[in-house]
């Protein structure tokens, strides 16, 4: 009797299960990141719609898939529901290999495709660069994101021009979040340098982080976005900071956190400068906002929350930034 | 996304029944495999959301594959194990197929093939494929406790009341009630059984306002009387079936009898947790519902059905008047449930 055969699953011809049968169509590479490769792709069931697709390999463990990246597959599911407009669209996930034993298993993530990342759009951008009133529309959108990633307990951790996207309609889309556990630093493909231009002080000094870290980037982030150049650019840690103290002056020896071990008695002196300095053409508030989200001690940083309420954005549109 | 609530005829027209499975046949491999993984988890020390969250995955994977092709209690042992990761509440699959091993007979133990942890191993990337990383599923329990706290009235008789639809819903695992209705719709049902059981008849609760005749509709608008009967009466459905079964053993029908010199290995258990919730009384003794409910009453489960999770007694957490729990509008409609892009909710823009 067949209930109790001994037919294995090991021993089915699963080709001819509904599992795998093709959905989307891999057209041509769009991204690579440091883990994994973004591809652009037709979805075959959905009018030949694009789509994104994320391929990561995700290592399996002796009980199979890890936790974390269970949970973190399942969260990103979950986030999906909002249906936040400031968040990339997440529509499905699908994996290969389900036979083969090896010790990885591919997994590709479906996201809407939006036409580019800030990156490129900035890069696009013809001089004099953005206008005062879309560096605030994009940063405004950037907070939104944000907020609503930290109202779910989610640190984004890695929000830089590269991972924001900007639509047709010139919104603004919060990607590649969420796996932080699943894609930790010592899983990362070797050959891909990370950029530290848009890390918080507290992990370049290694500290441990929390929410204020995004808020840092996010304030390096529409510097940039003004100014067309990033704010701070340096390849080491301690060049990092060295190029962060230049502008938001050193710490003094009270405000320099206990038990690290870079001391501070390494780093130069420099005084602070004052953002209306470096800004000059920007207006007070901007200057207020950016002084508020670039602050030293994450304690002291603005929140996501609050600085939607920054009186930056209560300025009508079209006055100057 | 998916969409994970079926028609009743979708149900019967599943993958086993095209395969050549009778409707009867797949109620009864889908009522052991929930109960397997109850009584693998019970015995691992699992928590009810996780078991709860392995029987939904259960009933999901066989709405796209047949219980000829996925032998039910590897499947089953894999969504406990997948379960397990998904709560937090991790076990390794060596541990979940040892348990395995102690409650199945030897002739069902070979369905895990010689290699029983690549089985499973191999299985998660199915099941994960089919349920398509749709991993958090939501229970009635916590509806269960958050309408218990907006009802008034006598304490005692409440605490017996909810622990009463705790245990229908315990058993409403064996049913295929998850695949038709969201959880909050089958913890009204449930608790609407256990007050109609246990009499405790609820007059006023938390929140009323001058439009509600019936307290579930501050939770859930549109409930019809039938609906509420309908999912009542699966579950009460299954305590015939298990007087019908007892006489039966839990084997399946087959040309070798089942050896009678090897007992059921759950026998092994201490007596109250054998066959938790099923042993009930006859239907028969369970008059129908509705306005004309008669005055003999079955006794309540409550004294008769031994809670199947002593380890997780029901807290009751402030039953006595709460502040501000009035939940926002329900999106339920009766029958008509939303269709699935229209049911999520729209982030509203601040
Ligand atoms: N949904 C998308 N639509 C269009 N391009 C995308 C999309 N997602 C990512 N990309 C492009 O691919 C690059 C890498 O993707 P990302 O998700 O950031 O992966 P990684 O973790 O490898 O950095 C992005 O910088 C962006 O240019
Ligand atoms: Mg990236």
């Amino acid at each position: 009797m067949y209930e109790y055969s001994a037919d294995t699953i090991q021993s089915l011809n699963l080709d001819s299960l509904d599992l795998g049968d093709k959905k989307y169509d891999e057209l041509c590479q769009i991204g690579c990141g440091a883990y994994g490769t973004v591809f652009k792709a037709r979805d075959l069931q959905n009018k030949g719609n694009y789509v994104a697709m994320k391929k990561l390999r995700v290592k399996l463990n002796e009980d199979g898939i890890p936790m974390s990246t269970l949970r973190e597959i399942s969260i990103l599911k979950q986030l999906d529901t909002f249906e936040h407009p400031n968040i990339v669209r997440f529509f499905d996930v699908i994996h290969q290999n389900i036979l083969s034993d090896e010790r990885y298993l591919t997994v590709y993530l479906i996201f809407e495709h939006v036409d580019q990342d800030l990156g490129s759009y900035m890069e696009k951008c013809p001089p004099p660069g953005l206008s005062a009133s879309k560096v605030k529309e994009l940063t405004r959108q950037m907070l939104k994101g944000v907020d609503f990633l930290h109202s779910h307990r989610i640190i984004h951790r890695d929000l830089k021009p590269q991972n924001l996207l900007i639509t047709r309609a010139g919104g603004l889309k919060i990607a590649d979040f969420g796996l932080a556990k699943t894609f930790d630093y010592d899983m990362m493909l070797t050959s891909v340098v990370v950029t530290l231009w848009y890390r918080a002080p507290e992990i370049l000094l290694n500290l441990g982080y929390g929410t204020p870290v995004d808020i840092w980037s996010i304030g390096c982030v529409m510097a940039e976005m003004w100014r067309l150049v990033p704010l701070f650019c340096a390849s080491t840690e301690v060049e990092q900071l060295k190029c962060i103290f230049r502008v938001i002056g050193t710490p003094s020896m009270n405000e320099w956190p206990e038990n690290i071990s870079l001391m501070w008695s390494s780093f130069e002196q420099y005084s602070k400068v004052a953002f209306s300095a470096i800004f000059m053409d920007c207006c007070s508030k901007a200057n207020s906002l950016l002084e508020s989200m670039l602050t030293f001690n994450p304690a002291d940083r603005i929140s996501a929350a609050d600085a939607l309420e920054h009186p930056y954005f209560k300025e009508k549109e079209n006055e100057p930034l | 996304m998916p969409y994970w609530y079926f028609d009743k005829k979708d149900i019967r027209n599943s993958p086993s029944f095209r395969e050549g499975i009778d409707y009867e046949t797949e109620q009864r491999y889908r009522r052991e495999g929930a109960r397997f993984i109850i009584d693998c988890g019970t015995k691992m020390d699992l928590g009810y959301n996780t078991m709860a969250t392995g029987v939904v995955f259960f009933h999901r994977f066989y709405m796209y594959h047949s219980f000829k092709t996925f032998p039910r209690y590897v499947t089953a042992s894999c969504c406990l194990f997948l379960a397990g990761k998904v709560e937090e509440t991790p076990k390794k699959c060596k541990d979940v197929i040892k348990t395995a091993r102690m409650l199945v007979d030897d002739k069902k133990f070979k369905t895990f093939g010689d290699d029983p942890r690549e089985e499973v191993m191999t299985l998660e990337r199915i099941l994960l494929q089919t349920i398509k990383f749709d991993l958090q599923v939501d229970h009635p329990y916590s509806f269960l406790l958050k309408y218990a706290k907006s009802l008034k009235g006598d304490k005692t008789k409440l605490e017996k009341m909810l622990q009463m639809a705790w245990t229908f819903v315990n058993d409403s695992l064996c049913t295929t009630l998850c695949l038709q209705w969201e959880p909050e719709i089958i913890a009204v049902a449930l608790m609407y059984l256990a007050g109609k059981l246990s009499k405790f008849e609820v007059v006023d609760w938390i929140g009323r306002n001058s439009k509600h005749l019936r307290w579930w509709e501050m939770f859930v608008e549109d409930m019809t009387m039938d609906l509420l009967e309908d999912i009542c009466h699966q579950v009460l459905d299954l305590y015939s079936q298990s007087q019908q079964q007892a006489s039966q053993q839990d084997s399946p029908p087959q040309t070798q009898p089942e050896p009678s010199t090897k007992p059921p290995p759950q026998s092994h258990l201490p007596p109250s947790k054998l066959k938790p919730d099923l042993v009930a009384p006859p239907h028969s003794a369970i008059p129908t519902l509705g306005a004309q409910y008669p005055q003999r009453v079955a006794p309540p489960p409550s004294g008769h059905y031994p809670n199947p999770y002593p380890a997780h007694p029901v807290p009751i957490p402030n039953i006595h008047p709460v502040h501000a729990v009035v939940p926002p509008g329900s999106q339920y409609y009766g029958h008509h449930r939303p269709p699935p892009a229209a049911g999520r909710p729209y982030y509203p823009p601040q």
